[in-house]
């Protein structure tokens, strides 16, 4: 043992001060304004900024399906002459418009020096008025291939089942599935629905990065216009429940030409944040299908090689979603695989969860925290989905601390219930034919 | 079309490799040009500090220390990829990335999962063209245990029938879901083998199911025992640690390995490889649109015009106004979709230009239009000075952003050492930057691009409706 060509290198790419592990913590700022809430993660570990500014409409309220508010959005950035996103690249910035469920977003990114320059740029993009009606349509047709493509994908296909399964035509989360429709087009109503949503009450800016409480302050002055008294009629997500009771009755077989694998999943609904039992769902879908050791993995993939992935999906969030246990294996395998998924899941209901399977969920999920503290972006964003979602500050991580609080006998109670075979619908993707010799 | 098949293309790039080449087989030919690391020392106060080491059986070792991440990142890369497969062992040094997972004579095969799993941390690992990196994530506290296992597993991992047969079968599962059963991963995989013909680079990690189930025993134990040892492994560890106790750890249990190991042989360059002059047509399964790709070989990482094509892939791929994009489909309006894609590998790198149409103009006429906007772009109206120093900034910025995500810079170090021979090169674009002037931007243009031949690859579905047909003629005149 030993060493040669020791080396200690003091790297000077960034004045750097190097905070002790991880101080970063949001404050929440005085308002603005009545309407606007501004948000600061102070991190001066590089001379960056982030800032988000997010606004109370997102593509799944009827208000933005009837004024084309998701189009109105995102075009914001494509003047005809492409000046907005040459100034972004003079100005090296990252910066990007986005439509979500519940919010639409805008994130910018820069040198902290051309911080002045890029609010600019953002003021003059949520005034602009100049939209390119030719990328819209270029969008419609990108949409539309995007969606055919997905007619051959296993994966999509098998969603796509199991969202029109559980949720009846028009509810947002089987609408993505469907064949997109024609963005709107006309420039007017685009206007109107922009200026809509930039001045709704509500609305979040977030500064994350090398800003000071004070320079955050002065840098949020007048970078939106006046917030509405009111809101709009329809912009509150109104989720229908699920159409059907998941199930057997409901299994489903769908065909795909070429196919040289089965992919199948067991999906029922799943729960939400609101439901008392989601800690215990946390916990319970850890060790079902949440890690590489996970009761599924061992059983499909560890202890016989009969699949490369079998995990669950859809676990839901704010709202409920196609909860599915997942995998996929050789044609002629199909038979063997299914018994054990529905297996795995016939034992895990009826014996549930050892205690040490408990602790050790509760130790990753507390672990595992870690990862979404590593940037001030993250904690920026963290905290404005709970906003959005309803939620206390704090309250995704405080989950972890409710599921640690459940006893054991409580989990495998929710678990018995929960996980019975006789909730779960088996969805099939096969081959329409024999798979071409060779493959 | 749009970026369903363009956007792929990086993908299954990246995922790929070849035919004639080095062999990683059995018959390792040592390599004397690794990394040389400098035996200079400069100590630091405040700054994340870098400290390099050479243990004397050949191991490198980078310990980044920097007490403002929350996790510790350790990356262990091993000098051997997909590009060192011979050609009857396609997909060989990614099954044995695989059975790294197995266990050793005296750990189980769940520990090192476990260990991370209880922690909240994570684990995995990927099989590149040019090397194969486990990856670790986990609190402070657990690291010392990562590195007792990573040492244990370089020298007594327990390979035996059961766990090769078990992993074979995964392996080929995955490989099915990747390549098989994807239309579009499949006619770029075909495109990859089609243009690269019999460079190592030719072929997908994943590799080919006859070759993954003919793989034996005993070509694993010599596979491990020539290529995952000291000699060809570089640990890099980033985060919150102490870099004096971290190091004394690593020389206790790396340091006392015995020197051996060997590198594969050297895989050539892109630049310089014969590629196919015609154009190669290939159909798939896909959506109604058809596809112009023209590419062009890029010299190795850390060649005298480095810095000047990472500006120009970040004027070209990385900015918001694309002028190749501008110019072919919203200037002149000759596709639907556009887009310029650069990707890197420790051998050279490729540019690729994509052009998707809707169905009804010839193949010449598709490349016609690619070869005019190329053209203009080759003219540079587009470029200034500032344009220039504007994609010089947005790298610097992309530098400072990995300052937040320990693993982010666990992998600049490892690319930065195995790809360039010097990890500094991690932290050092400024210099290099600053030297490029807009005048050697035009001419790594030129170099290898203006007066390059370039290689030809039209993409087709196998159907096209007749309506689709009929649009797409009519499209042109309403578009006017």
């Amino acid at each position: 043992m030993g060493c040669c060509g020791f080396a200690l290198f003091s790297l000077t790419l960034v004045s750097m001060i190097v905070p002790a592990a991880c101080a970063m913590e949001l404050v929440t700022l005085e308002r603005p304004d009545e309407g606007t809430t501004l948000f600061l993660v102070e991190d001066h570990r590089a001379a960056l900024v982030s800032l988000i500014l997010d606004f109370p409409a997102g593509s799944w309220s009827s208000w933005s399906d009837d004024h084309g508010g998701r189009e109105a959005w995102r075009i914001q950035l494509f003047d005809k002459e492409s000046r907005l996103r040459a100034r972004a690249d003079e100005l090296s910035a990252e910066l990007w418009l986005s439509a979500g469920a519940r919010s639409s977003q805008l994130s910018l990114s820069c040198l902290k020096q051309d911080l002045p320059q890029a609010l600019t740029l953002v003021r003059d993009l949520l005034e602009g008025r100049n939209f390119d009606r030719h990328q819209l349509r270029r969008w419609t047709r990108e949409e539309r291939l995007w969606w055919q493509a997905g007619q051959k994908r296993p994966a999509t296909l098998r969603a796509a089942a199991a969202a029109r399964r559980l949720y009846k035509a028009g509810d947002p989360r089987r609408r993505r599935w469907e064949r997109p429709r024609k963005l709107e087009r006309r420039v007017a109503r685009l206007l109107q629905a922009r200026d809509t949503i930039v001045r709704l009450r509500g609305r979040i800016i977030g500064f994350a990065g090398d800003l000071s409480p004070q320079e955050a302050r002065e840098l949020a002055k007048g970078l939106l216009p006046p917030a509405a008294e009111t809101l709009p009629d329809g912009l509150a997500i109104d989720l229908p429940g699920s159409q059907v009771d998941s199930g057997p009755a409901l299994d489903t077989e769908i065909t795909l030409p070429g196919l040289n694998q089965v992919y199948l999943a067991l999906t029922r609904e799943s729960l939400c944040y609101e439901d008392e039992d989601w800690p215990a769902f946390l916990v319970a879908d850890h060790v079902l299908a949440g890690h590489f050791y996970s009761r599924l993995y061992r059983a499909l993939r560890h202890e016989g090689g009969d699949t490369y992935t079998a995990a669950s999906s859809g676990r839901g969030s704010v709202e409920t979603a196609p909860y599915s246990l997942e995998t996929f294996t050789r044609v002629e395998n199909a038979e063997v695989i299914e018994e054990k998924l529905r297996e795995t899941l016939a034992v895990f209901s009826r014996k549930g969860i050892t205690e040490a399977e408990r602790r050790a969920a509760i130790s990753h999920l507390e672990g595992a925290r870690a990862f979404s503290r590593q940037s001030p972006g993250q904690i920026l964003r963290r905290r404005i989905v709970e906003v959005r979602s309803g939620l206390e500050a704090g309250a995704l991580d405080a989950q972890v601390e409710q599921a640690a609080a459940l006893s054991l006998g409580e989990i495998n109670a929710f678990i018995r219930a929960f996980y019975d075979r006789a909730h779960f619908m088996m969805i099939r993707v096969i081959p329409l034919a024999p798979s071409p010799a060779g493959r | 079309m749009i970026g369903i098949l363009a956007g792929l293309l990086p993908l299954s790039l990246a995922a790929v490799p070849s035919d004639n080449g080095p062999q990683l087989s059995l018959a390792a030919v040592p390599s004397d040009n690794g990394p040389q690391l400098s035996p200079a020392a400069v100590p630091s106060d405040n700054g994340p500090a870098l400290i390099r080491e050479t243990l004397t059986n050949g191991m490198q070792v980078s310990i980044l220390v920097d007490a403002s991440q929350p996790l510790v990142a350790t990356q262990l890369w091993y000098h051997v990829g997909t590009a060192n497969e011979s050609a009857d062992n396609r997909g060989f040094a990614h099954l044995f990335e695989h059975l790294m997972f197995g266990g050793t004579k005296t750990h189980p095969k769940e520990e090192y999962a476990q260990l991370h799993h209880d922690a909240g941390g994570y684990e995995n690992a990927y099989t590149s063209l040019d090397e194969t990196v486990y990856v670790s994530l986990i609190v402070p506290a657990q690291h010392a245990r990562v590195l007792e296992l990573e040492a244990d597993r370089m020298t007594s991992l327990a390979l035996n029938e059961e766990n090769l047969d078990n992993e074979k079968r995964i392996v080929i599962e995955e490989l099915r879901l990747r390549s098989d059963n994807d239309p579009e991963l499949r006619i770029f995989l075909a495109a990859q083998e089609a243009v690269l013909g019999d460079h190592p680079y030719a072929y997908s990690s994943q590799g080919f199911k006859e070759d993954v189930e003919r793989a034996s025993l005993a070509q694993a134990r010599i596979f491990y025992k020539t290529y995952y040892q000291p000699r060809n492994a570089h640990l890099v560890i980033v985060g919150p640690v102490d870099g004096q106790a971290v190091l004394a750890q690593v020389r206790e249990l790396f340091g006392k390995l015995p020197d051996r190991g060997e590198r594969p042989a050297e895989v050539p360059p892109l630049l310089g490889h014969a590629y196919p002059r015609e154009v190669i047509q290939l159909r798939e399964d896909l959506p109604p649109v058809e596809t112009a790709v023209l590419a062009f070989p890029l010299p190795v990482p850390g060649s005298a015009d480095h810095w000047a094509l990472e500006i120009l892939a970040q004027l070209l791929g990385g900015s918001r106004v694309n002028p190749f994009e501008e110019d072919l489909v919203k200037t002149r309006r000759k596709a639907v979709y556009a887009t310029s894609e650069w990707l890197n590998f420790r051998r050279g790198g490729v540019v690729v230009f994509a052009a998707a149409q809707l169905p009804y103009r010839r193949r010449a006429t598709a490349f016609r239009f690619l070869d005019e906007t190329l053209h203009t772009l080759g003219e540079f109206d587009w470029l200034s000075e500032e344009k220039v120093e504007s994609a010089k900034r947005a790298l610097r910025r992309r530098e400072l952003e990995r300052r937040y995500d320990a693993n982010s810079q666990a992998s600049a170090i490892g690319t930065a050492a195995w790809w360039q021979g010097d990890e500094m090169q991690a932290f050092e674009s400024s210099a290099g930057l600053d030297a490029v002037s807009r005048g050697e931007v035009i001419r790594a243009w030129q170099r290898y691009i203006g007066e390059a031949e370039g290689i030809r690859v039209y993409l087709e579905p196998q159907k096209v409706p007749l309506y689709v047909r009929l649009f797409g003629w009519i499209y042109p005149l309403v578009t006017r």
